[in-house]
Parts: structure tokens; C-alpha cells; sequence
């Protein structure tokens, strides 16, 4: 098959999860009904993936809060700091590395294993890598930017050969913070060898919200099978890179913008597609959303994946012997 | 005489305690029909003179209104600006912050003053004086997009007038310093002679006020002592320990009034007050001590509230340390 879909990881969470979440921390319910409703909101969006035909699932993250903090909040050495704004009104609490930090326990594997037990299409370990760990914590505890992240590198490392022993197929090891520090790519490089290094899992990194001019073509040389970009953010000016110097990895093409309101049409995300189609072969491209969607409403990212999915069929229809 | 402190711009709109979450509280109740704009306003207006009362019991001496009403280093500014339009979230700089970027659609124009009403009720709120934060015009030009101007000078240019606009009604309404904040040349040293032209449009006529360009998200290699010759009468950069504009700045004597930062906004890690006072020591071969301002290196808006008050009350600790070394 070619343009294989997917999404880059985090859904929103329904109502009744954003409320309990809040009574949770309040202490209002316990963390048993807690578990018991992030299982039936993962149930919920499972069954919504594979309803519009999605190929390779996510859990959707209904456990987590923010994509760094919650593997802090899992590894010892860190705290957790008062809020921070990230824009607009939307805070979040950083973590800070207090001590060497350590993974006294798989962090994700059972998420994965209950996710993966409600279907029979491949699901994703989903992990968040070691330079954005370090880039987006506070550091109290390392010398240098550089042993943050190469400790982190090994403890990152520990999780995913659990996923791998566990039957992941996919891992996904994000690194959104990859794409501002030019001069840091080498470590990025460096850390996520660190990772994937002897995994046969199918591994994929995700970075988004950067200067990819910097960073391109060096960036290709991340050891991942296929690299996620978000594109239509900046309504592709990125496809131009590729004319300049292949991209030689698989892609994941970022086909809708998470952070609009605004409902791209069926024919802007087939063109999105083409134009990409037209400078990356078929069978390297995998289509996805540009970022995680949980910063929109669950209509709002229902809508925007089923746009997705149904350009993504009238293209593979398109190109339907060609890809074949 | 001893070193004066101040902040370079941003402070945090909210911190951990529920009285402390009200600004953020508002917007969700503005998002929702529940809270009206002039409500919302009033709410800014709370906020801003709660961060300078904070400023002031903890020893700052030429304080900011911290910012509070600005939604990101751009749209504040731009948003009252006729001609921009706001696109896609854009990651600022190095950091994990966002701002709208800003798209110039057509001929821009200003037809009120923007920052003259905030600097005004800053004032009214304390009797320390008030700094007023601009954003640079080279800056707010390289982080939008022109759509309009045939030539990118052109757009700077405008940028330029419009900034010295604001800057003169600053003047003509008390204001004593004034601060440009231009991030942008050090990740484009290459446009310096344009920075230069810019800085010219900026400061015509401006002849009351003390002003102020401050550098960060990056170092000064390359441009410096070139930047001395730029017409205004202080420089900032980011001094924190083992910057490499350190050694930069030992090459060639300053002769432009410094403001140092010192404190490091972006980690939450204490400096220990020795190494700082060894800095500060360090501050008197580059440029007068008594014309030095010590402050941090980046908006505090990068730190969560508590945190942020800890670095000001040591800034201000260093500051009065140094002022009794000075005495003995």
C-alpha cells in the first residue's frame, strides 16, 4: 500500500476526561476511576481511528499532560515547577532535573499493551526524545546540556527496547526541539543513535516548529527510519528544501495545520499531497496531521483526520497503479 | 555610587497560587462570552500594578510594568498596527514559546499611540522611575513576513518610523528610558549597516529620554565595538558566567553606559551570590560601574512566578552587596 496514514500522537481529551483529570488533582476521585476513564477515552479514539480507516494507531495520550513533563513526572531525578506560559493563555510545568535521573519502571509499555489489545492494526510506542527532555526541562543537577541529554539518551533507550520486547512494531521518538539549535544537531544526532541503536522496531522521530532551513539536509542524518514534519503550518514552503537536496529518508507529511480552527478542504490536502508526491517517492511518504491535535476540540480533530483521510484515499486512488 | 537594578522587560502573568491566577482565569471567561473586553482590561491593569508594587518591595530600582498585556514580544504591537495581519504560531528563537507571526499586507500605519497609556499608568503606580520596552523594528521586520513593501528596506524603514513615533510620544509624556529590544541582529550580524539606518530613523529628535538597545539570543562577536557607534546611550547584552560575550567585550573598551545581565531567566538553578559578585567585580574593566545596570539575560516570563522572585531578590542582594564593597 502506498501513503500509509497515521497521526503524530496526542488527541484531545473528551469532557468527561478533562473533568475528572481536574478532580483527580483535587482529590475529588481516585486514581482507579481516573484509569478507568482515560481506558474508555483510548477505547473511544482506537475505535474512531479505525472506523475512517486510519493504518497505524496511536493511544492517543489520554494519560499524559504535557509530552515532556509526563515522562519526568515517570523518571526519578526531576521535580516539577510552577507554570510556565507557552503562548497565549496556555501554561504548562516544566520539569527540573534535580538529581541523575533514572527509569526505575516502564513508563509506557502498558499503555501500549492495553492500545494494542483493542486492535489488530499496528499501534505506536509513543516517546518523547532525550534532547527535548532536556531542551524543554530546567537543569539543577548537570554539568552541561550535553550529559542532560546523553543520560537521558540511555534512559529513553531502557523504554524502548521495552516496547520493542513488548511487540511494538512503531516507535515514535519525538524531538519538536531538535529543529532551533542548529549548532546542538550533533548531540540531537548523537542522543537518539543512543536510542535507536540495535532496536528492529520501525523507529520514527517527530519535529516540528523550527527553522528546518538551518538544519536541512544534516538533519537527514537523525538514525530514524522516517522523520514526521509538520508542513502545512507554513503552507509548504519547507517542500522547496527538497528540490535543493533529496530527502532520503521516509516522510511523515504533516497534511493539516493543528493549531487552526480552520477545516482545510479535501482538495487542499490532496494538493498538499501531490506536491509532495511530486519530489518524494511514493512509497516514502506516510500521511499525518502537522503536530499532535489535543490542542483542538475532539470535533475539530475528528474533522481534520477525516479530511485527511478521505484526500489520502482519492490520492491513492490517483496514484493507484503507479504505487502499486 | 552603587549599580542600579532593573528588569529587562517580561515578568510572569500568573504564578502557582489561586490569587495569583486571575489574568488567566479572565482570558478563559473573555474566550467565553463571560467577562467583557473592558473587564479583561481591568484585570491587565490589576495585574501590571501588583508586578510593580512586587518590583518595588524587593528593591528594583528603575522598574518595567512586566509586560502583562503583551501576548507575545510581537503582537502587542503589531496588532495595533494597521496594515498587519497575524498567521501561524512561529517558535520564538531558541525557546519553547510561540508567537503569531505578523504579515504585512499593506502600507502600515498607526493611528494612536500604543505604549504612551501603559507608560503612564506604570508611573502613576510608583515613584521609582519607569522603563518603557519597545519592540525593535529590525527585529519585529526579520521574525514577519512582507507582503507588500517591493523592497524589505522599505518595510524596515516604516517599522523604524513608526517605533520613533511611539518613542517621541514616550518623551513628550515623561518617560526618561526607553528600551529597543533587537534580538534578531545576532542571528543577522550580516544586515548591520541596515541596523544602523534603522537606529538613525529611531532616534531623530529623540533628545530626553536615556535609550537603550538590548541584545540577546546570541552573542556580540563580530559586531562589537562596531555597535558602539550606534546612537543611543546604552547597550545590553547577556554577561551571565561563561557567556562568550565576555570575551568579546574585553577587546575593546565600552564606552556607551551598559546594562549587564547578569542572573540567568531561562533555569531555575540559583548562581551562587559569590560567583555573582565576582561578575559584577569583573563589570568595572568593561565598562563605569556607576553608569552600569545589572539585571538578567532573557524575559523572566521564561520562569514560573516563585522562581522569577527568587532571581530578583538575589539580583537585588548582589546589588546592595556590591554598593557596601564600593563604600569599603
Amino acid at each position: 500500500m502506498i501513503l500509509e496514514t497515521t497521526t503524530v500522537g496526542s488527541f484531545p481529551k473528551p469532557e468527561y476526561l478533562t473533568k475528572s483529570r481536574f478532580q483527580f488533582s483535587k482529590q475529588q476521585i481516585s486514581r482507579e476511576e481516573l484509569l478507568r476513564l482515560e481506558q474508555q477515552a483510548t477505547k473511544e479514539w482506537v475505535e474512531f481511528q479505525e472506523e475512517i480507516g486510519i493504518d497505524i494507531l496511536v493511544d492517543g495520550e489520554m494519560y499524559r499532560g504535557d509530552m515532556v513533563t509526563y515522562f519526568a513526572e515517570n523518571f526519578k531525578g526531576f521535580e516539577i515547577s510552577g507554570l510556565v506560559r507557552s503562548y497565549g493563555n496556555r501554561y504548562y510545568r516544566k520539569p527540573v532535573a534535580v538529581a541523575e535521573i533514572e527509569r526505575l519502571n516502564p513508563v509506557t509499555v502498558e499503555w501500549y499493551q492495553f492500545t494494542q489489545a483493542l486492535t489488530k492494526k499496528p499501534v505506536k510506542g509513543m516517546l518523547t526524545g532525550p534532547y527535548t527532555i532536556m531542551d524543554w526541562s530546567f537543569d539543577e543537577f548537570y554539568p552541561s546540556r550535553r550529559d542532560f541529554c546523553l543520560r537521558l539518551a540511555e534512559v529513553i533507550r531502557e523504554e524502548a527496547r521495552d516496547l520493542e520486547a513488548a511487540g511494538a512494531q512503531f516507535i515514535q521518538i519525538d524531538e519538536p526541539a531538535v529543529s532551533v539549535r542548529p549548532e546542538e544537531l550533533d548531540l540531537a544526532i548523537e542522543a537518539m543513535g543512543i536510542v535507536t541503536n540495535g532496536l528492529k522496531a520501525k523507529t520514527l522521530t517527530h519535529i516540528c516548529y523550527g527553522n528546518f532551513e538551518k538544519i536541512y539536509p544534516k538533519m537527514l542524518e537523525i538514525p530514524v527510519d522516517q522523520i514526521d514534519l509538520e508542513l502545512s503550518n507554513a503552507e509548504y514552503d519547507l517542500l522547496d528544501l527538497f528540490k535543493r537536496h533529496p530527502f532520503t529518508r521516509e516522510i511523515g507529511l504533516g497534511v493539516v495545520d493543528v493549531h487552526s480552527h480552520r477545516l482545510e478542504s479535501k482538495e487542499e490536502v490532496k494538493k498538499r499531497i501531490r506536491k509532495a508526491a511530486s519530489l518524494i517517492p511514493l512509497k516514502q511518504i506516510y500521511v499525518s496531521p502537522d503536530c499532535g491535535l489535543k490542542t483542538r476540540s475532539v470535533e475539530e480533530a475528528k474533522a481534520k483526520l477525516r479530511v485527511m483521510m478521505e484526500a489520502t484515499l482519492e490520492v491513492r486512488e490517483e496514484f493507484g497503479s503507479e504505487g502499486a | 555610587m552603587a549599580m542600579k537594578t532593573t528588569l529587562v522587560g517580561g515578568f510572569p502573568k500568573i504564578g502557582d497560587r489561586i490569587e495569583e491566577q486571575k489574568l488567566r482565569k479572565s482570558f478563559h471567561q473573555f474566550d467565553k462570552d463571560e467577562l467583557s473586553e473592558e473587564a479583561l482590561e481591568q484585570v491587565k491593569d490589576e495585574v501590571t500594578e501588583e508586578v510593580i508594587q512586587l518590583e518595588e518591595a524587593n528593591g528594583i530600582d528603575l522598574l518595567t510594568d512586566g509586560l502583562i498585556r503583551w501576548e507575545d514580544p510581537l503582537r502587542y504591537f503589531v496588532s495595533r498596527v494597521s496594515g498587519f495581519e497575524l498567521s501561524g504560531l512561529i517558535r520564538y528563537f531558541d525557546t519553547n514559546t510561540f508567537y503569531r507571526q505578523p504579515v504585512c499586507e499593506s502600507r502600515l500605519e498607526t493611528i494612536k499611540p500604543i505604549f504612551v497609556r501603559d507608560f503612564e499608568f506604570a508611573r502613576g503606580k510608583s515613584s521609582k522611575p519607569v522603563r518603557v520596552i519597545l519592540p525593535g523594528p529590525f527585529t519585529i521586520a526579520k521574525l514577519s513576513v512582507n507582503h507588500f513593501y517591493k523592497e524589505q528596506k522599505q518595510f524596515v524603514f516604516d517599522l523604524a518610523h513608526l517605533i520613533h513615533k511611539e518613542a517621541l510620544q514616550l518623551e513628550e509624556a515623561g518617560c526618561e528610558f526607553i528600551q529597543f529590544d533587537e534580538p534578531a541582529l545576532l542571528s543577522h550580524k550580516e544586515d548591520i549597516r541596515l541596523f544602523f539606518d534603522v537606529y538613525r530613523i529611531v532616534t531623530a529628535q529623540l533628545s530626553k529620554s536615556e535609550k537603550t538597545i538590548f541584545f540577546n539570543f546570541g552573542n556580540i562577536q563580530d559586531i562589537y565595538p562596531k555597535i558602539l557607534d550606534l546612537p543611543v546611550e546604552r547597550l545590553g547584552f547577556d554577561l551571565t558566567q561563561g557567556h562568550p560575550n565576555w570575551e568579546v567585550l574585553a577587546k575593546a573598551k565600552m564606552t556607551k553606559k551598559l546594562m549587564a545581565g547578569i542572573i540567568d531567566s531561562r533555569n531555575t538553578k540559583m548562581e551562587r551570590e559569590a560567583d555573582l559578585l565576582s561578575l559584577v567585580g569583573g563589570l568595572g574593566s568593561i565598562a563605569d560601574p556607576d553608569e552600569t545596570w545589572l539585571t538578567h539575560n532573557y524575559s523572566l516570563e521564561f520562569l514560573p512566578r516563585e522562581n522569577a522572585i527568587q532571581k530578583i531578590k538575589l539580583l537585588t542582594q548582589v546589588a546592595s552587596q556590591q554598593k557596601g564593597a564600593g563604600v569599603s
